[in-house]
C-alpha cells in the first residue's frame, strides 16, 4: 500500500490562523516534526545517504507512534483529570486489528502461490482452509475463528482500528462515567479492564492466537519485494504524518471553549456540574476521541515492530504511559512528546547494551538490570519535586524572557 | 502375583467346591492353630511336601488340591510363601534325594540352596543336579487361586488387608468364591466392612446370576468411590452398530438418527466402510482424481485454469465418471436412500437390560452424590482461595481505609515478605523452626519498608491522590527490579513443613492441601487480631478517629502524623506475612506481588473501602466467583480471570461503594 510523503510542514489553513497565533507551540512542533522526518529521510539506508540503519529508522518511526498515544493520554489525564491505565490496551486492539490483515493477507499469498503451483488450481475454500491451518496450527485449531471472517478485507479491518477501540472505550467510559467513578477509583477500574483484555488474548480459543501473539507484521502484503529499508520510511513518514495530524487535532480540541471546560472539570468537577455542563457528555468525547487516537498509533506502530502479542497490552504498559507523560509534563501537548521521545529512546539505549556500563570497582553497574531501577526511583523523584516534568522547563525558559 | 487368566465358569466348577472344602477345613483350623501347631520336627514344610513328593515335583491340575491338603494338614509356617514361590517357579527339587529348595543365583553358573523352612544357605550346587519346577497355567491359576484364600485367612489382619487390597486392584470372577467363604469366616468388623464391598464389586461385574448381580449394583448406589464407578462404568459400555433392523436379544442403550443424532455423513461412511455402500468420494478425492486426470490442459472437457470452484469440479468429475475412469459421485439423495436401509444404534455390551437397568439407576444416582460433592470441594476451594485473596487485600484495605493512600507497591510488599522467608530458609535449614522465625521478621521487614516509603514519600502526596498512586508505581517498578537483581528471574522455592505438606483427603472426590487449610486459619487469625486491634486498642481508636475526621482528632491531641505512619507500617507488615503464607502455596518470583495487586484492590473496591468485614465480604465474593466460573469452564482459569474482573466492572455501576458501604461523615469524598 503506498502512502504519500506527509506534507506535515504545510498544514496551515488560512481559516485557522487566529488559532496557530495563539498557539505558537504547533508552528514551533510542527517545523521540528518536518525538519526531523526531512533529516531521517535524507540520512536513511532507503532514500538516502544510509547513515541511519533500517533498524534505527524503525526505532525512530515506533517512538513517534509512541510520542502519538502519549499525546492522547496527556490530553485525558494532563488535561481531563482521568488517569486511564487502559490506553495502551486500546493501543493494542489497533494493532491487532491491522495485524489480522496483514498476517492473512500474507498468508493468502504464500497459499495461493503454493498451491497454485500444483496442476489443478486451488477453490476458495481450500485457500481459507489452508490459510487458517496455518494461522491457528500453533494454537492447534484449523478452523477461521469468526472475528477473523473479514480478515482478508483492508478497508474492513482498517474500520476495525478506529471502531473498536471507539466502541470498546464508549461503553465502558459510559458505564464508568455514568455511575459517578473518579479519581483512583477509576485509575484501578481502567486497570481491570486492561488486564480482563490481555487475560482474554491470552487464551489460545479466543481467535487471535493466545500467547503466540501475530506475527511477521513487517511483510508488507502486496509489497512482499520491497526491501525494508523502503518499507520502514513509509512507515516513518506514516507515522510522522499521524503525529503531526494528531498533536494538531489535540491542539485544537484543548484550546478554546471546549479545552477550558474539560481543564476545568479536571480542576473541579462538581462546580462544572454545577454550572450546567454535561460532564459526562465531555469526559466520554474526550475518552472515546483519545481511544480512537491510540488504536491509530498502535495500528502505525506493530508492523514496524512486526510482532504483537497480548503481554504488550499488560497493565504494566499503560502505567509506563503514564511514566512517560508525567516526565515529560502533563498538561502540555509537547511534554508528552518530549517525555515519550526522551524516556523510550533512553530505554531501548540503556537496555539494547548501547550504553557503557559503569565500573564502580567493587560493583559494575549494568544498565539492562538498573535500568528499571533508575526508571522506578526517578519516577518518584519527578512526582515529587517536579511535578511539571520536563516541559516545566520550557515554561521557566519562556517566562525567563522579557 | 495374582496374574489370573479369564477362565470358564463350567470348567471351572468342579476345583472350586474342593477348594471350597479346603478353605473352609483351613479357616477352622486356624482359629485353634496356634496352640497345637508346634510340631516335634524341625522340617515340617518339607516334611509335608516330601509326603505328596510327586505331585509337588510334577504338578498338574488335578493333584494340586492333594497338594494343598498336605500343607493344610502340616500348617508349616512358611506356607504361603512356598506357595507363591511354587507357582513363581521359583523352587528347585534335587535329583539325587528329592528334597525341594528355593534358589539363588551364585557365580559360575552354580546355584546357592536355600532350605525352604529355615531360610537358611545350606550349600551351593551346579544347576546341572538341580531341576526347576515348572507349573503350567492352569496349575499356577489354581495355586495363585489357593494363595488368595491362604492369605484372606490368614491371622495377622494386615495380610488379610493386604490380599484384599491385591483383589481390588485386578479383580476377577475366581475371587468370588474364596472371598465369600473368608468373609463367613471373618471376626474382624472393619475387614468385614471392605470384604462387603469388594464382594459387592466383583458380584456387580462377574456374578452369573441376574438376582445377586442386581443385588450387588443395588449395593453400590451413591457410592462415590471410584472403584465403584468403574465398575458400574464398565457394566454399561456400549458399541456403535448397526444393522437391518436391530436383531432379537440386543441390548439398545440408544438408536441414533441420522441427521440429528449422528451427522448423515458419518452414516453412510459406516456403511461404506462395512462394504455395504459404494464409497463416496470426498472433496479431497474428487481433486486427486481431476489431478491424476488432466490432459493437455484439461478434465473431461474443462480447462484445468477454470476448476476453482466446486461446481466446476463437479462438472470435470461427472465427465470422468461417464468415461467410467472414477468412482461414481454419491449424492445426497443416494446417501439418504443408502441410510434409511439401516437401523444405527448403541448396544450394551452386557445383554441383559434387567442389568444395565439396575447400573444406569445406581450411576444416577451416584451421579448426584458426585456434584453434591464436588461443590462441597469447590465451596472449599473458593474458601481457600477468599483466605488468599483477604491476607493478599487486607493490608491494602487498611492503608486504603484509613489514609485514603492507593499504595501500588503493596504487591512488592508481599514479593518482599516472601523473599524474607526464602532467606531464612535457607540459612535455617529446618521448615518448621525458618516458617516461625520468617513469619515475624517478614512482618518486621516490611513494617520498616512500609514506615520509610510513608516517611520518605507519602506524606508529600496527602493531598494528591492519584500521584501518591504514580509515585508508589514508581517503587513497585524499582522494587520489582531490584528483586530480579538480587535474586534473579527463576522462581525460588518456599518449602511448608512436612506437617503441611500432605492433603486431607475426605473421600474419593473431596482433599484439601493442608497448608490452604493453615491458610485459612491464619486469615482467620488475620481477621480476629485486627478487629481487636481496631476495637479494643487504644491505637484502634485513634486509627479510628483518624479515619472519620483527621482534623477533629488532631484538635483532640491525637497526632495523625504517627497514626499514619504506624497504620501504613501496620497495612506493610500484614503484607509480609500474607508473602510468606502465598509464597508456600505460590513460587516465589519478582512478580508474584504484581499478580494479585490488582485482584487485591478489586476485593478492596468490592467490599468497600474503610472496612474489614467488607474486604472479607470482597474476598468471599470474588473467591467463591471465581471458583464458581471456573466450574464452568474448569479447563481455563484465564476465562474464569476475565469474566470475574467484567463482573466487577459491571459490579462497581450498581454498587459503588462496594458491598459494606459506610455511612454518614466517614463517607464523603
Amino acid at each position: 500500500m503506498p502512502f504519500d510523503i506527509p506534507r506535515t510542514t504545510a498544514t496551515p489553513a488560512a481559516s485557522k490562523r487566529s488559532f496557530l497565533h495563539e498557539n505558537p507551540s504547533v508552528l514551533w512542533f510542527m517545523g521540528l516534526l518536518g525538519v526531523f522526518t526531512l533529516g531521517v529521510t535524507i540520512l536513511s539506508e532507503g532514500f538516502g545517504i544510509g547513515l541511519i540503519s533500517t533498524n534505527l529508522v524503525k526505532i525512530l518511526g515506533m517512538t513517534l507512534c509512541l510520542c502519538l498515544i502519549a499525546i492522547a493520554m496527556d490530553v485525558v489525564w494532563g488535561y481531563c483529570g482521568i488517569l486511564s491505565l487502559g490506553h495502551f490496551a486500546f493501543f493494542g486492539l489497533g494493532g491487532y486489528a491491522i495485524g489480522m490483515w496483514l498476517m492473512y493477507a500474507r498468508t493468502e499469498i504464500n497459499i495461493r502461490d503454493s498451491l497454485g503451483r500444483g496442476t489443478i488450481p486451488p477453490t476458495e475454500l481450500e485457500v481459507s482452509e489452508a490459510v487458517a491451518a496455518q494461522i491457528f496450527g500453533v494454537v492447534g485449531s484449523s478452523d477461521l475463528p469468526l472475528i477473523w471472517t473479514f480478515a482478508h478485507s483492508l478497508t474492513f479491518q482498517l474500520a476495525m482500528i478506529v471502531l473498536v477501540p471507539g466502541l470498546l472505550a464508549l461503553i465502558f467510559g459510559w458505564l464508568a462515567f455514568r455511575s459517578r467513578v473518579t479519581g483512583v477509583y477509576l485509575s484501578i477500574l481502567t486497570q481491570a479492564m486492561t488486564l480482563a483484555l490481555s487475560l482474554y488474548l491470552f487464551q489460545n480459543d479466543t481467535g487471535l492466537r493466545g500467547n503466540n501473539g501475530l506475527s511477521g507484521l513487517q511483510n508488507i502484503p502486496g509489497a512482499l519485494h520491497v526491501p525494508q529499508s523502503v518499507i520502514s520510511m513509509w512507515f516513518f513518514w506514516a507515522s510522522a504524518f499521524a503525529l503531526g495530524a494528531g498533536y494538531l487535532l489535540f491542539a485544537w480540541v484543548v484550546a478554546g471553549k471546549f479545552g477550558s471546560v474539560i481543564r476545568a472539570i479536571r480542576d473541579n468537577e462538581a462546580r462544572v456540574r454545577f454550572l450546567g455542563y454535561n460532564v459526562e457528555g465531555y469526559k466520554l468525547f474526550v475518552f472515546t476521541i483519545t481511544a480512537v487516537v491510540s488504536g491509530i498509533a498502535g495500528a502505525l506502530y506493530y508492523p514496524q515492530a512486526g510482532i504483537i502479542n497480548p503481554a504488550e497490552i499488560a497493565p504494566i504498559a499503560s502505567i509506563y504511559l503514564a511514566v512517560w507523560v508525567a516526565i515529560g509534563g502533563r498538561g502540555r501537548l509537547y511534554g508528552a512528546v518530549i517525555g515519550a521521545a526522551f524516556v523510550s529512546l533512553l530505554s531501548s539505549w540503556l537496555t539494547g547494551g548501547g550504553a557503557p556500563n559503569i565500573d564502580l570497582g567493587f560493583y559494575r553497574i549494568v544498565w539492562t538490570d538498573w535500568w528499571l531501577v533508575l526508571l522506578g526511583l526517578g519516577f518518584v523523584a519527578v512526582t515529587l519535586f517536579f511535578p511539571k516534568g520536563i516541559g516545566g522547563l520550557f515554561d521557566y525558559l519562556v517566562r525567563k524572557k522579557p | 502375583m495374582l496374574s489370573m487368566h479369564p477362565t470358564f465358569p463350567i470348567e471351572r466348577s468342579l476345583p472350586m467346591s474342593r477348594l471350597l472344602l479346603l478353605i473352609a477345613m483351613f479357616a477352622a483350623f486356624t482359629m485353634t492353630a496356634p496352640l497345637q501347631a508346634q510340631d516335634a520336627s524341625s522340617t515340617p514344610l518339607q516334611d509335608a511336601l516330601q509326603s505328596v513328593q510327586a505331585d509337588v515335583a510334577s504338578p498338574s491340575r488335578s493333584t494340586v488340591p492333594q497338594v494343598l491338603a498336605a500343607l493344610l494338614q502340616a500348617d508349616a509356617p512358611g506356607t504361603v510363601d512356598f506357595l507363591r514361590a511354587w507357582g513363581d517357579r521359583a523352587v528347585y527339587v534335587r535329583d539325587a534325594d528329592g528334597l525341594f529348595f528355593y534358589a539363588q543365583d551364585a557365580p559360575d553358573r552354580m546355584l546357592t540352596l536355600i532350605d525352604i523352612d529355615s531360610g537358611a544357605s545350606v550349600a551351593t550346587t551346579s544347576s546341572r543336579d538341580l531341576s526347576q519346577i515348572r507349573p503350567n497355567a492352569g496349575v499356577r491359576r489354581e495355586i495363585n487361586a489357593a494363595l488368595v484364600s491362604f492369605e484372606l485367612t490368614h491371622p495377622d489382619p494386615a495380610r488379610r488387608i493386604a490380599a484384599l487390597e491385591t483383589i481390588a486392584r485386578s479383580p476377577d470372577a475366581d475371587q468370588i468364591i474364596p472371598l465369600t467363604a473368608a468373609r463367613d469366616a471373618e471376626t474382624d468388623t472393619r475387614i468385614i466392612g471392605r470384604m462387603d464391598r469388594l464382594l459387592d464389586l466383583l458380584n456387580a461385574r462377574f456374578a452369573t446370576d441376574t438376582a445377586t448381580r442386581i443385588d450387588a449394583i443395588e449395593g453400590l448406589r451413591g457410592d462415590i468411590n471410584t472403584e465403584a464407578r468403574r465398575v458400574l462404568n464398565q457394566t454399561l459400555q456400549t458399541r456403535a452398530e448397526f444393522a437391518s433392523e436391530i436383531p432379537a436379544g440386543t441390548n439398545v442403550a440408544r438408536i441414533r438418527t441420522p441427521g440429528e443424532d449422528i451427522s448423515l455423513v458419518d452414516a453412510y461412511a459406516t456403511l461404506s466402510d462395512a462394504g455395504l455402500a459404494p464409497p463416496r468420494p470426498g472433496r479431497n478425492a474428487i481433486r486427486d482424481a481431476l489431478r491424476a486426470n488432466v490432459v493437455d490442459g484439461e478434465v473431461g472437457g474443462v480447462p484445468v485454469h477454470l476448476l476453482t470452484t466446486d461446481e466446476r469440479r463437479r462438472e470435470a468429475y461427472r465427465a470422468l465418471q461417464e468415461a467410467g475412469i472414477v468412482a461414481p459421485l454419491v449424492t445426497e439423495a443416494d446417501m439418504r436412500a443408502a441410510v434409511a436401509e439401516y437401523v444405527f444404534f448403541d448396544a450394551y455390551l452386557e445383554a441383559d437390560p434387567v442389568v444395565t437397568d439396575a447400573a444406569r439407576d445406581s450411576l444416577d444416582s451416584t451421579r448426584t452424590a458426585i456434584s453434591f460433592w464436588q461443590f462441597a470441594s469447590l465451596s472449599l476451594d473458593a474458601l481457600s482461595l477468599a483466605s488468599i485473596f483477604f491476607l493478599a487485600a487486607i493490608g491494602l484495605a487498611i492503608t486504603f481505609g484509613v489514609m485514603r493512600v492507593i499504595n501500588m507497591a503493596h504487591g512488592e510488599f508481599i514479593m518482599m515478605g516472601a523473599y524474607t522467608g526464602y532467606v531464612v530458609q535457607t540459612v535455617i535449614p529446618n521448615y518448621t523452626t525458618s516458617l516461625v522465625i520468617a513469619l515475624p521478621l517478614a512482618f518486621a521487614v516490611t513494617f520498616a519498608a512500609g514506615v520509610v516509603m510513608e516517611r520518605l514519600v507519602i506524606r508529600h502526596l496527602y493531598t494528591r491522590p492519584l500521584e501518591t498512586l504514580l509515585a508508589t508505581f514508581g517503587i513497585s517498578i524499582a522494587l520489582q527490579q531490584l528483586a530480579k537483581n538480587i535474586f534473579g528471574t527463576q522462581a525460588r522455592p518456599l518449602t511448608a513443613p512436612d506437617w503441611l505438606a500432605g492433603a486431607i483427603q475426605v473421600n474419593d472426590v473431596v482433599s484439601v492441601a493442608s497448608i490452604r487449610v493453615a491458610i485459612f486459619v491464619m486469615a482467620l487469625g488475620f481477621l480476629l487480631m485486627l478487629l481487636y486491634i481496631l476495637n479494643r486498642t487504644r491505637l484502634g481508636l485513634e486509627v479510628r478517629a483518624v479515619t472519620q475526621n483527621p482534623g477533629m482528632a488532631a484538635s483532640m491531641g491525637i497526632n495523625p502524623d504517627r497514626i499514619n505512619m504506624l497504620t501504613f507500617g501496620l497495612g506493610s507488615g500484614i503484607a509480609g506475612v500474607a508473602g510468606v503464607a502465598i509464597g508456600l502455596v505460590a513460587q516465589v518470583t519478582s512478580e508474584m506481588g504484581a499478580n494479585y495487586i490488582v485482584q487485591s484492590f478489586m476485593t478492596v473496591v468490592v467490599g468497600g473501602v474503610g472496612s474489614v468485614f467488607g474486604t472479607l465480604a470482597g474476598a468471599t465474593l470474588i473467591g467463591f466467583l471465581q471458583k464458581g466460573i471456573e466450574w464452568f469452564n474448569p479447563a481455563n482459569t484465564l476465562a474464569a480471570q476475565t469474566f470475574m474482573v467484567l463482573f466487577i466492572i459491571l459490579f462497581i455501576q450498581f454498587r459503588p461503594k462496594g458491598i459494606v458501604a459506610l455511612k454518614g461523615r466517614a463517607a464523603g469524598d
